[in-house]
């Protein structure tokens, strides 16, 4: 087991932190299961692709959880509020049926050739790093994601709107009783699950070549990594991504026909043992 | 009372044999001659999704361009030709019922375009039953001309075993004494490090490492990261589609070709990524199955009408199921029917003309014998191309054929 192989596993997992963290926001706060969270991560991949390449890839970065943002208010407002009252199932079936549009309509616009996105110069080729000659991109990867995932605990545990989200996630009813402004909250949510689904497609691209089939290829994996890490636990999830990520990364090592199945090993395990998750405050 | 159960009895007897009648004409239309004039009818399977999408558009224009011109002169033995285009996921079981469908109720009696080796095996063991010929010009598995193998089942491309025997041909040209082999983990992949690694250490190379990834595999770092701890100085890779954009790209940032003398691509490299991996794999090399450069006439005519088509030169999925047209029609013609039967029993052992000069249809296990290439990615002038540096004939690449193989 060396460096570089762990250095991968953190990579891996830094990209399903970023990811599940979106996730388990939505999940969390709004109880709907996102089947659109992984078509949202590919739009976010290909948005990046297009504006890195007539632009930046940095001004990718910012571009792209700006406009995922506003997909995601799009999607609180014409989907997940109108039909707050529904069976979950519903609404999951609904993201579900958004997911298959959104994969169709990557194909029309970009086509079905796998894409490729390069890094920005500096970035390029391999840096050394606790004596191993890693490739710098990964490293960026795995140092941007852990400040995001800084930045979005300090958000949630200092700031106004963050104790506002942790309330609601807690018990939505209860929380509009204490006079909190539950629609503006969801809408904050949503708009920021959705950006860090995006932020994270831009920091996989020149990672993982683009395809219409990438958002699948995750989706399945990011659920499993919210309900292991808690349904409602944002920084279970977190903890729970990174996790996953270097044990399959470490599996794969091993034997990589397994290393396919260790996600739903891990959901097996952690349910029989703790079925509200690692972290999980409650039972949804 | 008896008349009336006269009546009911002859009633259901009428209706009984109208509808045996209707169900037995349109299996009919599926088998025989539906008549002099009748259009021939070609179903294409290709697959619409996932990592080979590409390579199914590209084989489906190849086709439309073979019945274009084959229409414009005047059809095939008088008749003209259809297509019918249908779509799978790769997944066999698909593949399959579009399969019957075409057969059973478009009235399609040959069938092309089927893209994977486990596919075209689910197909050829169904081609008799369904009264209906396959064009293979796209799966490249040994056991389809072995065990698999089909009268049926005209196997246009090179098998795998014809490819690597190619490559073992120039496997001393170049550099690289320690090989690592990465390959997809299916049966393509398998078999293709099989036949290398023999041919390889008869050369007097050594395996160092040999791995395998699953199909659709996003992140090649682990195995990467293996590769570069290994002793290798030269990889045979065989990675397909998005999987193999994928690990060119990360082996590039992971600076693997640094310690590397050869990186040698079975079925990786080709025409259609060349934009998209861009100078990364200047000095791959790859096994060529089709010489878009071939001085012959029927290949520059194709070249230009496949150009003129689809905007842009065709490689070896679009080349190899123009030839499966080809032949195809060279069967029908020869056959003078398109009854499959026949044709069939046309083909075996025939020889023509086509866009890669004169081939056989192999009498015992329908193989195409054809030569094959080893090219070298360099820059030209209009981007990348291959630069062919060997050529082998069919005599030298193509085993004897498998005694498992019943016809």
């Amino acid at each position: 087991m060396n460096t570089a192989q762990l250095l991968n596993g953190v990579a891996l997992g830094s990209l399903l932190m970023v990811l599940s963290s979106g996730l388990a926001m939505i999940y969390g706060l709004r109880g709907v299961a996102n089947f659109a969270h992984g078509a949202l991560y590919m739009s976010g991949a290909y948005i990046a692709y297009s504006v890195s390449d007539r632009v930046s890839f940095w001004a990718a970065l910012v571009v792209v959880p700006l406009a995922l943002a506003v997909l995601g208010v799009v999607l609180e407002l014409v989907f997940f509020r109108p039909l707050q009252h529904r069976s979950h199932i519903e609404l999951g079936l609904i993201t579900f049926g958004l997911a298959l549009m959104a994969e169709r309509i990557v194909v029309l616009i970009w086509g079905e050739r796998t894409l490729r996105v390069t890094p920005p110069e500096f970035l390029q080729g391999t840096a050394s790093f606790l004596g191993v000659d890693y490739p710098a991109y990964r490293l960026a990867i795995i140092v941007i994601a852990l400040l995001i995932a800084a930045a979005l605990v300090l958000w949630l545990r200092y700031t106004d709107v963050g104790l506002h989200i942790r309330a609601s996630s807690q018990d939505i009813e209860t929380a509009a009783i204490m006079g909190i402004d539950v629609d503006r909250v969801s809408l904050i949510v949503v708009a920021v699950g959705a950006a860090l689904a995006g932020l994270a497609g831009a920091l996989a691209a020149p990672y993982i070549a683009l395809d219409p089939g990438m958002g699948n290829a995750y989706l399945i994996t990011i659920l499993i990594v919210v309900v292991v890490g808690g349904i409602g636990s944002i920084g279970g999830a977190m903890v729970a991504g990174m996790g996953l990520g270097i044990i399959q990364t470490v599996a794969t090592v091993w034997s990589p026909s397994f290393a396919v199945i260790v996600p739903y090993l891990a959901l097996t395990v952690v349910l029989l043992w703790r079925p509200t998750g690692l972290a999980g405050k409650r039972v949804s | 009372m008896n008349k009336r159960r006269l009546v009911a009895a002859v009633s259901v007897a009428a209706l009984a044999s109208t509808m045996a009648a209707c169900g037995s004409a349109s299996s009919n239309s599926g088998g025989d001659d539906g008549g002099d004039d009748a259009p021939i009818k070609i179903a294409l399977i290709p697959p619409t999704s996932g990592a080979l999408a590409q390579f199914g558009t590209d084989a489906t224009q190849a086709w439309k361009t073979a019945v274009r011109l084959a229409n414009e002169a005047g059809g095939v033995d008088g008749r003209e030709v259809e297509l019918i285009v249908k779509e799978t996921d790769t997944d066999p079981a698909t593949t399959l019922r579009a399969a019957r469908e075409a057969v059973t109720q478009d009235g399609a009696q040959f069938i092309g375009a089927v893209m994977t080796s486990p596919e075209n095996a689910a197909l050829n063991a169904q081609l008799e039953s369904l009264n209906a010929m396959s064009f293979n010009a796209l799966g490249k598995d040994d056991a389809l001309v072995g065990e698999q193998c089909s009268p049926y089942a005209v196997h246009v491309v090179q098998t795998s075993s014809m490819d690597i025997n190619a490559l073992a041909e120039s496997i001393s040209e170049m550099p690289g004494e320690k090989w690592a082999i990465q390959a997809v983990d299916y049966s393509t992949g398998h078999s293709a490090a099989e036949t290398f690694k023999a041919a390889a250490e008869e050369a007097g190379k050594e395996i160092v490492l040999e791995q395998y990834a699953p199909l659709d595999t996003t992140d090649f770092g682990s195995y990467i990261s293996k590769l570069k701890n290994s002793d290798a100085d030269a990889v045979f890779a065989v990675e397909y589609g998005a999987d193999g954009i994928a690990f060119v790209q990360q082996a590039d940032q992971f600076n693997l070709d640094q310690q590397l003398d050869t990186v040698l691509g079975f079925n990786m490299v080709s025409e259609p990524l060349f934009e998209t991996l861009g100078d990364t794999i200047v000095g791959y090399y790859n096994n060529v199955g089709y010489d878009v450069n071939a001085d012959n006439e029927l290949n520059k005519e194709f070249v230009e009408a496949y150009t003129e088509d689809h905007g842009s030169a065709p490689y070896y999925v679009p080349a190899d199921n123009f030839l499966a047209a080809e032949t195809l029609f060279a069967g029908i013609e020869e056959a003078g029917s398109t009854d499959p039967a026949e044709v069939s029993e046309a083909l075996r052992g025939l020889t023509f003309d086509s866009i890669v000069g004169e081939v056989t249809v192999r009498e015992d296990d329908m193989q195409v014998l054809r030569d094959s290439y080893l090219g070298k990615v360099a820059k030209g002038d209009g981007g990348l191309e291959f630069e062919i540096v060997a050529n082998a004939s069919a005599d030298v690449t193509t085993p004897e054929a498998d005694p498992a193989c019943q016809l």
